[in-house]
């Protein structure tokens, strides 16, 4: 009944192709522009790009903010995934709502408010100079640890889901086990807890790591050019100096990071699986 | 007793953090001071009346309305066809189709927009208003296809077999008895969609030109010359407005099931 292929075919066709023409063949046109040089085919573009110190220093930040937005939401998230799972089905719902509910905001509103929070006359710094811990506003806004706190509101909600999700399918009386045959809370996360949440962790922490690896309006809005992210080099290097082939570079390196962030959580999920 | 104290404080804590700006941004954008500030210097409308007469976020508000309508409406178009000859039929390289139509979900959107800006429009000399909507709809499809997907999974096909025992057409089939009762999964999927489209920002950096603006470039552009609330106040009206879509949608469809 459904062995008509060619009927199969022509419904998958005009969204492919569609996908071919708007999003395959662009990207790939520039991703190539990254392997030329005045003379043909070379890596020239590539080496140029990484010897420059202040690229470096671009790309290991990115690198390090998406770990550790990673690794900080992990252990939120866990703590309150914990916390939201044992609750009544009701307020359970509830909870879920409100972690979701950030996500419905639009992002510039989201990390707009972290400016309120931490400008020169934001409440942390009035906070601060009223109890008498500092005498004249700091500068948080345009640091890395302002970008990383909006990063870590961006993403934790998909941590803290992933999570929740996870556990409600955990058998619901594995932890109750554990501690009745004597394993202490620490042995319960990593013996029972961990592993059965494994897939929901590296479903999260895909989501959080490759979120943030690419985020674009939270380094652009809480950095600036003094905490450029590779996504706002990219952008600052095309608009400013007209630079292609250094975003073909950054866009090989965001696609390629991506990719492999996927891989090699795949590939943990499925190593442990197998023990 | 004290687990469940310090479970209740990591739940404050963790909501506080992730809700607590949206709160600040709405009294920022109450305030009746001259300047952004929090706590707000005296309550008022003024801010909230400014951004109705402020032009150019009446035309990027609805540029954005448009493209996330349509652009959503273009992406079911050529989705739900496509999560449907996933889901019914055996195709060749059908994983690889898949992979093709869910790419741009891979791909950061500054590099799509970029690249639709080197090789598109002005190659071709497109118009700023299609090569965006063409964008949000390659944005949107894999979203489409994914969240069809999952609601065509939970129908059987020995119902539609059946209508077409029965003597239906294969199309009056999927008119008549698939598209029924899948039709919770693409409201959700649209829902999705159009929030997708309407918050995004990178697929729209590099194609958004002076006249032709989205709703959020423009508030960041708006932003980087004035330091008044009215944006605050966009974003507290912005967010209201995405909370009653998602409200009406979670209470009359689930939505919650298909994200």
């Amino acid at each position: 009944m459904f062995e008509n292929k060619f009927v199969g075919m022509a419904l998958v066709l005009p969204g492919v192709l569609f996908a071919a023409l708007v999003f395959l063949l662009p990207v790939g046109y520039l991703l190539a522009e990254g392997f030329q040089s005045a003379d043909g085919w070379s890596f020239s573009p590539y080496i140029e790009f990484f010897s420059s110190e202040r690229n470096r220093t671009v790309f290991l930040r990115t690198l390090k903010l998406g770990a550790m937005v990673t690794v900080v939401s992990t252990i939120i998230g866990y703590a309150a995934a914990w916390s939201i799972v044992s609750l009544k089905p009701t307020s359970r719902g509830r909870l879920i709502g409100l972690v979701i509910l950030p996500l419905m905001i639009s992002p510039v509103a989201r990390t707009y408010a972290w400016i309120v929070i931490l400008g020169r006359t934001g409440i942390v710094n009035q906070a601060l100079m009223t109890i008498g811990l500092s005498d004249e506003p700091i500068r948080f806004l345009f640091t890395e640890t302002a970008v990383f706190i909006g990063l870590l509101q961006l993403f934790l909600p998909l941590m803290i889901l992933s999570l929740s999700s996870a556990m409600e399918n955990m058998p619901a009386d594995a932890v109750a086990a554990a501690r009745v045959l004597g394993a202490n809370p620490l042995q319960v996360f990593w013996k029972v807890i961990l592993p059965l949440t494994r897939e929901g962790l590296v479903i999260g922490g895909t989501l959080v790591f490759t979120g943030s690896l690419t985020a674009f309006i939270t380094p652009a809005i809480l950095g600036g050019s003094k905490v450029l992210m590779l996504e706002t080099l990219l952008y600052q290097r095309v608009t400013v100096a007209n630079d292609i082939a250094s975003a073909s570079v950054i866009a090989m390196i965001l696609i390629v990071m991506s990719f492999c962030a996927n891989q090699l959580l795949k590939r943990v999920a499925t190593a442990r699986g197998a023990k | 007793m004290i687990s469940r104290f310090l479970q209740w404080t990591v739940l404050a804590l963790t909501i506080g953090f992730l809700i607590g700006p949206f709160f600040i941004i709405v009294a920022a954008g109450l305030s009746a001071g001259e300047s952004l500030a929090f706590p707000p210097q005296g309550l008022s409308l003024r801010w909230v009346i400014k951004v109705f007469q402020i032009d150019s976020f009446r035309d990027s508000f609805l540029l954005s309305m448009g493209l996330a309508i349509f652009g959503t409406l273009a992406a079911l178009i050529l989705g739900v066809p496509i999560a449907y000859a996933l889901a019914r039929y055996k195709l060749p390289f059908g994983e690889t189709l898949r992979t093709i139509v869910s790419a741009p979900i891979i791909v950061p959107g500054i590099i799509v927009g970029l690249a639709l800006l080197r090789y598109l429009v002005v190659p071709l000399n497109v118009e700023v208003v299609a090569a965006l909507f063409a964008a949000h709809t390659a944005l949107i499809l894999p979203y489409a296809v994914r969240v069809v997907s999952a609601s065509l999974s939970n129908l059987r096909s020995d119902i539609e077999e059946a209508a077409v025992l029965l003597g239906a057409s294969r199309l009056g089939a999927f008119f008549r008895v698939v598209l029924p009762n899948i039709k919770s999964g693409i409201l959700a999927a649209f829902i999705l969609g159009f929030v997708t489209s309407f918050n995004q920002v990178p697929v729209s950096l590099f194609l958004s030109g002076p006249g032709v603006r989205t709703l959020p470039i423009d508030m960041i552009s708006y932003l980087e010359t004035t330091y008044d609330p009215s944006v605050a106040a966009l974003s507290a009206l912005l967010a209201f407005l995405s909370i009653a879509i998602v409200f009406v949608a979670e209470r009359f469809l689930g939505f919650s099931r298909y994200v």
